[in-house]
């Protein structure tokens, strides 16, 4: 799978080295490291290197209570974490039949849907810092932290919500808070003609990005790609239409797509994106005051909760592609065996490999940022 | 196209002996086979039912039963449903055939799995470690693995200390308002309400 | 390698009869606070606390107008910010780090996961006590610290630099024995780092009854001489060297 015995057309074999991009780069999206094999300036092979951030989440999961995973979960995908609570708890709800009240559905994708604008805000940062243009990451960086403002005001938390529990969502909105979300976007809106014209159509943004890291549909379904990246092929495939979780199928969205399948592309159809959620945030904070009703339905004591034996598999689209927990109970008190699968799994490992074969090195980091690999989540 | 092989999972194979078929939802079909039949069966679901998106590969480890239990989730994008399937191995001789071959993304599965639970797969093309590449411990997944019996051989914990309120007096910080003081208030007005 | 006769080299050592100018501590205050005021600190996120340092950096809490930028090689660094847990993995590379870093250094855990593991106290992977690994100056506690947090700490550490109580990086030379005990625990006998850390003791006259131990004599066991790397990189037979070509020109005359 990964192209085997490469041959560089620009530099003879005796210029061969290698290096370690190691994991104090300021390149490299985390704590991960690639170990890359040079002809010159062109990349023969690389081999990913994980394991810095484990934390052996699957072996705490199994020693905590139900409720008290709510706490270890988000920390899973540092930059965007709410997907990961929710997944859980859609696993467990499935598990336990749970029927969540309306007004928690419609809080919950009002949740993800600002935490999927906050990460794409970043990535654009980082997308950007590696093509040198700081700015950008400087405005990536002050525009999210308008939404984690909100996100401490709904939560209580900026960036580790613990908000969402299997049965709803822990507290109810604030007072005014839907006319502070209506402002956030039309603040958000009137700045996407800026990042416009200082990012997505700069010359160099786009002589750098266009042609760095190309793959095709066929390739991106055979490695298993999702999310963004997959849409950037071509392929209109999003987990919240085609199978859909929450209130997705009752809210109008359409789904991004791209042909080129390079970094230009996948970072463009995260901007689309990032106008879809906004369209998102608006219907649901229109439908919101009409909603009313509990926000979370009745669960046993937390602290003696039994949930019975079965398994669930949820899936969910997070910003970074298909999310998904498969969480086994057996019975007891504490999980049995929860399954954590980011998208990163495959994006950071063996798609991150096959992208940067055949790229010179000042394109890894691009590569790599356009992807949108979150280590934590391959680390787990 | 998409009904007909829906209907055709639905009836035909739930006769096929051998393949336990259970529909858990509009979406979800959970499939129960032996370990042998499995790779003819995931090679099916791959090329005549348009079964394209290996996601995962779970193994859970049921040491009651001294099985290990391998569930692969594939999806479709032509029929839009998830098939889970199910299917155990002995404990003991932890080796099992790779299904690299029809689906790539599973070389990270297979590889995460061995060096979490020390299930070698043959025929993958890289067993080798990419999280736990400097531990020497057993694989750390089974439960018969202590995870804090571990941490606390290996590392040691913080020491208390008792006087760290005075410490913090002493430069002119201190507690601003008391727990105790905080509840008792929060008490007395939701008595009121 | 060159013979030390050839390139006089002005070693300043601690007890050197130079200092005995009453005036020199005049500039030892100036020192001090310029280096509280530009601390460079290493761009290196090493766990989750790393997603709101971004934010302590950039324009909304500004760490810049503290003196405080990233730099991203420890060769010039000043602080080495541990931004959360640090799995075993990554505790080598911050060990290898720290070392290759010039004094004076300073090193902050950010996070309640280098104090005392955090929520993952029960885990294999992850280190539960920082300073058992390496000398820590500062500890901010949170999961994660919000940005004022961070800058709240780092003002004193500020202050701690300025009165000179931060210097436990001189404790890492003194007390190598200890560090490098907890070390060997955790990652092996064979543990060893490039730096030699016993001479450096040696140079900055910091040396104290903690630097040698058992522990060291255990390491001198294991340490293998540096070896020089060798590259791949040779010049092929096809391009013209311009040196060649010029001694070519010249060479015959």
């Amino acid at each position: 799978m990964r192209p085997e015995n490469y041959q560089s057309k620009n530099h003879p074999p005796s210029n061969e080295y290698e290096l370690n991009f190691g994991p104090n780069h300021p390149g490299i999206e985390g704590n991960y490291a690639l170990q890359l094999k040079l002809h010159g300036d062109e990349i023969v092979s690389a081999r990913a290197d994980g394991g810095y951030l484990h934390r052996g989440f699957e072996k705490l999961m199994e020693n905590r209570l139900w409720i008290q995973n709510i706490a270890l979960v988000p920390r899973i995908c540092v930059p965007d974490p709410a997907p990961m609570e929710l997944c859980y708890s859609l696993a467990v709800e499935e598990i336990s039949g749970f029927d969540v009240p309306q007004r928690a559905q419609w809080i919950r994708v009002l949740q993800l849907e600002l935490s999927r604008i906050s990460a794409h805000l970043f990535t654009f940062g980082g997308h950007a810092a590696t093509t040198g243009m700081y700015s950008n990451m400087y405005w990536g960086v002050a525009d999210r932290d308008i939404l984690l403002d909100l996100f401490e005001e709904m939560t209580g938390g900026r960036v580790y919500s613990i908000y969402n529990i299997p049965g709803g969502v822990r507290r109810d909105l604030p007072e005014g808070f839907l006319d502070r979300v209506s402002s956030t976007m039309d603040y958000i809106e009137s700045r996407l003609p800026d990042y416009d014209n200082l990012f997505f159509t700069n010359q160099v943004f786009v002589r750098r990005a266009k042609g760095a890291g190309v793959m095709n549909q066929e390739q991106a379904l055979e490695w298993g790609v999702t999310g963004p990246n997959l849409r950037a092929t071509g392929l209109a495939f999003d987990v919240r239409r085609d199978d859909p979780y929450l209130v997705y199928d009752q809210l109008d969205f359409e789904i991004p797509t791209e042909e080129a399948g390079d970094a230009w592309a996948r970072t463009l159809v995260r901007r689309h994106e990032l106008m879809q959620s906004i369209r998102i945030v608006r219907q649901v904070v229109k439908a919101l005051p009409d909603i009313g009703g509990p926000i979370r339905c009745p669960i046993p004591n937390p602290l003696a909760w039994n949930v019975p034996a079965g398994e669930a598999y949820s899936r969910i689209e997070s910003s970074k592609g298909e999310t998904c927990y498969y969480v086994v109970s057996n019975g007891g008190d504490k999980p049995y065996r929860v399954h954590v699968r980011g998208p990163s799994s495959m994006h950071a490992v063996q798609v991150l490999e096959n992208l940067v074969t055949g790229c010179r090195i000042e394109d890894v980091a691009q590569i790599m940022f356009s992807l949108d690999a979150c280590p934590p989540e391959v680390d787990r | 196209m998409g009904n007909e092989i829906i209907q055709w999972l639905d009836n035909l194979l739930a006769d096929v002996p051998g393949v336990g078929y259970h529909r858990k939802s509009d979406r979800r079909i959970r499939m129960d086979v032996s370990s042998e039949t499995l790779p003819t069966l995931l090679e099916l679901l791959r090329g005549r039912a348009s079964y394209v998106h290996l996601s995962a590969i779970t193994c859970v480890d049921w040491i009651k039963d001294g099985e290990f239990e391998l569930v692969y989730h594939l999806w479709s994008y032509e029929n839009n449903t998830l098939v889970s399937v199910h299917t155990r191995l002995p404990r003991s001789p932890g080796v099992y055939l790779s299904v690299y071959d029809i689906y790539h993304p599973a070389a990270f599965f297979e590889r995460d799995i061995h060096e979490m639970f020390g299930l070698y797969f043959e025929g993958s093309p890289d067993m080798e470690k990419f999280i736990l590449t400097e531990w020497d411990g057993p694989p750390p997944m089974r439960k018969d693995f202590d995870s804090e019996a571990w941490a606390r051989r290996k590392f040691n914990f913080q020491d208390y200390q008792p006087e760290w309120l005075t410490k913090l007096e002493e430069q002119g910080g201190g507690v601003a308002v008391r727990p105790e003081d905080l509840r008792d208030k929060i008490r007395a007005s939701e008595a009121d309400e | 390698m060159a013979d030390e006769k050839e390139f006089p080299v002005m070693i300043q050592r601690a007890n050197d009869p130079k200092r005995s100018n009453p005036m020199a501590h005049v500039f030892d205050e100036l020192v001090k606070f310029c280096r509280s005021r530009s601390l460079f600190m290493l761009h290196y996120c090493t766990g989750c606390g790393a997603i709101e340092l971004p934010p302590a950096m950039t324009s909304r809490f500004d760490m810049e107008r503290l003196g405080i930028q990233p730099m991203v090689t420890p060769r010039q660094a000043d602080i080495l910010l541990v931004t959360g847990y640090v799995s075993t993995k990554t505790l080598k590379r911050i060990i290898l780090t720290y070392e290759q870093m010039s004094s004076p250094k300073y090193v902050v855990g950010i996070c309640s996961c280098t104090v005392n593991g955090g929520m993952y106290w029960q885990s294999y992977a992850t280190a539960k006590k920082l300073d058992e690994y390496l000398p820590v100056d500062l500890y901010i506690a949170g999961c994660m610290p919000r940005p004022e947090a961070v800058m709240e700490g780092m003002k004193k550490l500020m202050g701690d630099i300025r009165s000179g109580k931060a210097s436990n990086w001189k404790d890492y030379y003194e007390n190598y024995d200890y560090y490098l005990g907890n070390q060997q625990h955790l990652f092996g006998d064979n543990w060893q780092t490039p730096t030699d850390v016993l001479a450096e003791a040696k140079t900055y006259g910091l040396e104290a009854n903690g630097t040698a131990g058992e522990h060291t004599t255990l390491l001198q066991q294991y340490q293998s001489p540096l070896q020089p790397i060798t590259t791949h990189f040779r010049i092929g037979e096809t391009v013209e060297r311009a040196d060649q070509n010029e001694s070519a020109k010249h060479g015959d005359k």
